[in-house]
């Protein structure tokens, strides 16, 4: 428990760290945000008018306090692009960044465990040796495929052949039940690879261990250690690496929901950079960085509450 | 502790089950609702946008303009007729008057309008309405009120009013100019004067134009919702003043992608698609063929130019702005990325636009030896660089004209390099001033010429901001002084004269040509208008679909 | 996209860096030890090749990447045009070769510049410890707090888009994870004998680090060199396909993938090409980077 709340005086550093960081880069940009704002219409006057407006010509340390102050009271500023409070922008994208993620995440989950038993159990097979072993090169090959693949490309490729050639899905959206489908796997497909790489390297060094060994000697078959023994005690690092996912989702998300056009926080983050939406971007960066903070945490306390060798020098 | 371990991974292969077999479902189930259309529904139009509009006030925005253009309406509008043509026409205003100095005009307003809330339109709105313009700080259009009395005053909040405009009762009122302006009734008709009602835009606040129940109306549609980020659904307003439209509902869907958003046409998820979005081959390999019954032609009133800037050598000098003018061959660049679809212009009002000059048509050439020839007199024989700033959020076909226009130039000796950037960066280089050159295209915002020249060429600031850098003082006075003219024919005989000076004697830019804008329309669209100064907003009225 | 270095989490790189550090006889084997994972060579042999066409584009490729043709636009492919052509009538073959220039060097330079800062800040911080720690972690930790990608966004935007940029962008964002594993091989060899020699004898802290504790480092920086290269190509491939990357008229296989998305039903070649190509080359830094870590992590050896 202490060092759960030592963890978490530890994120709050980080976390005012990244604030001030995340501030200074926006605003050492060149340019104004109103020129981009305002399109090629307006005026030189109006563009003062809308600088002092929107309290640029502020010292830049005003601007800081001003915004801590203020987004500690929940307020993150209003979106020049979008003309809304950016906390209730992120809060209506929010909903659907999670489902799409929780979905991706099943997917992977779900398609990476599988084909790392699979992989594993062939691998360690003693009859069969060469169909097990083309089975399991097949699927490392595969995952390897997997986490190679950019995101952009499964999104293009699921999109054209399962949306417009095939239509089965929905093309663009998250209105309809079925839209969640294809943008969950164009996004769980690369961490399905890792997870599988991960599930089949972990099983592999619990099958070396000394309980397993003892286990066959007493004859039980190779199938029936994996499921009762190995798989229970292989999940630690497997379980670990799912919650450290969420980060390497929110980045893909960002294209997965641009090609989709859904209404996510990544789509909500594109939207800044093209419009200079500055209060946006910085809306949405800190964020994910605290969803990805929250993350890391939940992994590292997984990691100690599953591992008892952890637990015990903690 | 194990327990826990193995709760968790059964739960998640349950899940990934489910998953499964839910994907297994799907393939049985039948294609997206869209393909099936009831009787009963509504007449629905369905069309995409590739990004989310900012606000629906146009007042605070210079590029959303298509849900204020069918929730307001203006006092005057653009109509065009079967022959094409456009002209002004009343709207909210059923008659006017105007002094003989063109300075006064006296307005009466259409009887029995009112507001989708019930309201009735008083003069009192339209007043309220036009000093909103000037007084609230994020309002960006001001250039139509500008050349009323006293908005100078208002807009520096030296005034609590617009001391131009006199109520004289709830259906008349008089507007008074500083100056006589020829295109202020053209401007009148812009989306930016949408009149707004007083009471509920005020109680509203920052909320109007964000919130659809307090962004009222006159016009001929209301907004159900808006979802941010993935789309405007609007309805037809039951109690419109006018003539009811055929469609009873609009869904605008947020699609960033041009391509899904063709690929969700082609697969009858959309009813009207802008085809500007999409590259001309596609165009022409696609909807051309496939889709040739399906294709609308809109005239666009819109000229697209490269830009010669006279603050850097050579461009200072004439012979070489010539030379670039006559080394350009515009059909072939027309042919090779629109297939065609324009003229190719040689001044700076376009085809279509009021003050287009037929006989400038075909004064400039395709001459790259007298190109070379002019080069040579001015002491570039062995050709000089030159550079493209790009805005790289254009589309490819404007990437495609840079580059086919830095081959042509190479063909005279000319080597141009291409320097693209972000939007911000281009628009805030090019207002500085010191942009090498570039291709840009001016869409109308009304059917004057004004509307062009003095954009570009109106002073010494206007110039500066496009970074053409016009050196001659007069000539701009005289595009200034030309507003002031009330004799439509002299006013126009200016411009004429104007446009000759300074595009074919000064060469200050190379006109390039207009084009068509081009959408493709469902199976179940029975006609459709383009906007007639060619954007792409849609006017929803102008759609009519089958039943 | 990053999950590769995400995989390793913050205690697992301290395993990786403990296990490896003992290994003082790993490079004489490590040559002879690859050469036996016929796939890592195999790999090895696709990076060289891809490089050499790089850098000698200009001789390899039949045409200029520039190079517009109005008349053969989005020709499909032939003997003229192995890959056929683009929207604008440049032969995608030799696009795909000039687009290889940026993504190798986006996927080392980078990953050098940050190695390089992270190796450097790893050392000083585990070497010294106390505040100057405290700060570079703290400051390691931020840096990692970012989702990658995202922060290359921030990056970008506060730079503008420009190639150039994204070698910054991509510099400053990876070098927190290797200034991590960099430290806690530090921590643990500063205790060791030969360290506490050294310096009872008066060797300096500089060079204590750099020929004590940095040879020790070399092979799990390998392995993250490896890991971090295709993370690197991933990342510029998103950037210019999202359009903040790589900027027109550039040869980049994620602005050729924009571009081509629109010719998938008529031209598909534009957009698979680049895709295939950016997989193969992801591809073989990861078996090259499993090869090689198979031979440093004995954990792996022994199976």
């Amino acid at each position: 428990m202490r060092i759960f709340l030592k963890r978490l005086a530890g994120m709050l550093v980080v976390l005012v760290g990244v604030v001030l960081l995340l501030f200074i880069m926006l605003r050492i940009i060149p340019g104004s945000p109103v020129t981009t704002l305002l399109g090629e219409r307006a005026s030189q006057q109006v563009i003062d008018r809308m600088t002092e407006e929107l309290g640029l010509n502020d010292p830049l340390f005003m601007q800081f306090l001003r915004y801590v102050g203020n987004a500690l009271h929940g307020d993150f500023g209003t979106s020049y692009k979008l003309n809304r409070p950016v906390s209730a922008l992120i809060m209506s994208a929010f909903p659907n960044t999670v489902r799409l993620s929780i979905f991706a995440a099943l997917f992977a989950w779900g398609v990476g465990i599988i084909a790392g038993i699979i992989s594993a159990i062939c691998k360690n097979q003693q009859r069969f040796r060469l169909l097990s072993s083309l089975i399991d090169r097949l699927f490392m090959g595969g995952a390897l495929v997997g986490v190679s693949m950019p995101v952009f490309m499964t999104c293009l490729f699921l999109q054209y052949f399962l949306a417009y050639r095939v239509q089965l899905f929905p093309l663009s959206g998250f209105d309809q039940p079925l839209s969640v489908v294809l943008p969950a796997i164009a996004l769980g497909w690369n961490s399905a690879g890792t997870v599988a790489r991960m599930t089949r390297s972990s099983l592999l060094e619990v099958m070396q261990a000394d309980y397993i060994s003892t286990a066959r000697a007493k004859g039980r078959g190779s199938a029936g250690i994996i499921l009762c023994h190995a798989l229970k005690n292989s999940m630690l690092p497997v379980v670990t690496m799912m919650a450290l996912q969420i980060s390497s989702m929110l980045s893909g998300a960002v294209i997965t929901e641009t090609v989709f056009g859904i209404n996510g926080i990544g789509r909500l983050a594109v939207t800044a950079i093209q419009s200079r939406d500055m209060p946006l971007l910085q809306g949405t960066v800190i964020f994910t960085t605290i969803l990805v903070m929250l993350g890391n945490l939940a992994a590292d306390t997984l990691y100690s509450v599953l591992d008892p060798r952890i637990r015990r020098e903690g | 502790m194990k327990k826990n371990l193995c709760l968790l991974l059964v739960g998640a292969l349950a899940c990934s089950m489910l998953a499964a077999c839910g994907g297994g479902t799907t393939s049985t189930s039948a294609p997206p609702a869209s393909a099936s259309s009831e009787t009963t529904s509504p007449k629905t139009l369905r069309k995409p946008m590739v990004a989310d509009i900012s606000t629906m006030d146009v007042q605070h925005t210079s590029k959303d303009y298509e849900v204020p253009m069918n929730v307001f309406d203006r006092l005057f509008e653009i109509k065009v007729d079967d022959s094409g043509a456009a002209s002004l026409v009343n709207n909210l205003c059923q008659e006017y008057t105007v002094s003989e100095d063109g300075l006064t005009y006296d307005f009466a307003l259409v009887e029995g309008v009112t507001f989708s809330n019930g309201d009735p339109l008083t003069a009192n709105d339209v007043k309220y309405t036009f000093e909103r313009m000037l007084k609230d700080p994020l309002c960006v259009n001001t250039e139509a009120v500008d050349p009323i009395l006293g908005a100078d005053a208002l807009l520096a909040g030296e005034a609590d009013e617009l001391e131009g405009i006199v109520i004289t009762d709830d259906a008349h009122f008089s507007i008074t100019l500083a100056a006589p302006d020829a295109s202020f009734l053209y401007k009148l008709a812009t989306p930016a004067c949408s009149i707004y009602n007083a009471a509920v835009t005020e109680a509203a606040g920052d909320q109007f134009g964000i919130d659809p129940a307090v962004t009222i109306g006159t016009g001929p549609y209301v907004v159900d919702s808006w979802e941010v980020n993935t789309a405007i659904t609007l309805s037809r307003n039951e109690n419109y003043w006018g003539e009811l439209p055929d469609v009873e509902k609009v869904i605008v869907s947020v699609i960033p992608d041009p391509s899904t958003q063709s690929m969700m046409f082609q697969n009858g998820e959309l009813d009207l698609l802008d085809l500007d979005y999409l590259d001309s081959s596609v165009v022409n390999s696609t909807y051309k063929t496939q889709y040739a019954d399906n294709l609308i032609y809109g005239n666009r009133l819109a000229i697209t130019y490269m830009s010669m800037n006279q603050n850097i050598e050579p461009f200072n000098d004439v012979r070489v702005r010539k030379a670039v003018q006559m080394a350009i061959d515009r059909q072939a660049l027309l042919d090779a990325v629109y297939s065609g679809d324009g003229n190719v212009e040689d001044g700076i009002f376009p085809r279509g636009l009021v003050g287009h000059n037929p006989d400038l048509e075909g004064t400039i050439t395709y001459d790259p030896e007298g190109a070379k020839a002019l080069l040579a007199e001015a002491g570039y024989a062995d050709g000089f660089t030159m550079q493209f700033d790009a805005d790289n959020s254009a589309s490819s076909s404007v990437m495609l004209l840079y580059q086919i226009i830095q081959q042509q130039l190479a063909e005279v000796g000319i080597t141009v390099k291409i320097n693209s950037m972000d939007e911000s960066s281009w628009l805030d280089l090019r207002s500085s001033g010191d942009m090498n050159s570039f291709i840009g295209t001016w869409t109308a915002d009304y059917n004057d010429p004004d509307n062009f020249i003095y954009t570009f060429f109106g002073n010494e600031e206007k110039t500066t901001l496009r970074s053409l850098n016009y050196p001659d003082t007069e000539v701009m006075q005289r595009v200034a002084d030309a507003r002031a003219i009330v004799d439509t024919d002299e006013r126009l005989a200016e411009y004429a004269d104007l446009e000759y000076k300074i595009v074919i004697e000064d060469a200050a830019w190379v006109p390039l040509f207009s084009r068509q804008h081009l959408f493709a329309v469902g199976d179940n669209v029975e006609s459709f208008i383009p906007f007639w100064a060619g954007y792409g907003d849609i006017i929803y009225r102008d759609v009519t679909l089958k039943s | 996209m990053e999950e590769k270095k995400m995989d390793l989490s913050q205690s697992q790189q301290e395993d990786l860096a403990s296990q490896i550090g003992d290994e003082n006889g790993v490079k004489d084997t490590l040559l002879e030890l690859l050469l036996h994972n016929k796939l890592a060579v195999f790999s090895a042999v696709v990076i060289l090749i891809i490089a050499l066409a790089a850098i000698f584009a200009p001789v390899v490729a039949p045409y200029s990447f520039e190079e517009i043709d109005p008349m053969a636009r989005l020709s499909p492919p032939s003997a003229t045009h192995i890959l056929g052509t683009d929207e604008l009538g440049r032969d995608v073959f030799s696009r795909l070769i000039y687009g290889s220039r940026l993504s190798l060097l986006v996927g080392i330079l980078p990953t050098l510049v940050s190695m390089f800062i992270g190796v450097v800040l790893g050392l000083v911080s585990g070497y010294f410890g106390g505040k100057v720690d405290y700060v570079i972690m703290r400051l390691a930790d931020i840096m990692l707090a970012f989702p990658s990608l995202l922060l290359a966004m921030v990056v970008m935007y506060t730079l503008g888009s420009s190639t150039i940029n994204i070698f910054v962008a991509l510099a400053l964002i990876n070098w927190a994870s290797v200034a991590r594993v960099v430290r806690s091989h530090t921590l643990s060899l500063k205790e060791s004998e030969y360290v506490e020699a050294a310096r009872s004898i008066g060797v300096s802290s500089g060079i204590i680090m750099l020929r004590h504790v940095l040879p020790n480092c070399v092979p799990s920086l390998i392995v993250l060199f490896t890991l971090n290269v295709p993370s690197a190509i991933l990342s510029e491939s998103s950037l210019s396909f999202l359009g903040i990357g790589a900027q027109r008229p550039a040869a980049s296989w994620g602005l050729m993938v924009t571009d081509g998305q629109q010719f998938l039903f008529n031209q598909p070649w534009l957009c698979l090409a680049p895709c295939v190509a950016i997989m193969i080359v992801v591809l073989a830094f990861n078996f090259l980077g499993d090869g090689l870590r198979d031979v440093l992590d004995p954990y792996m050896k022994n199976q």
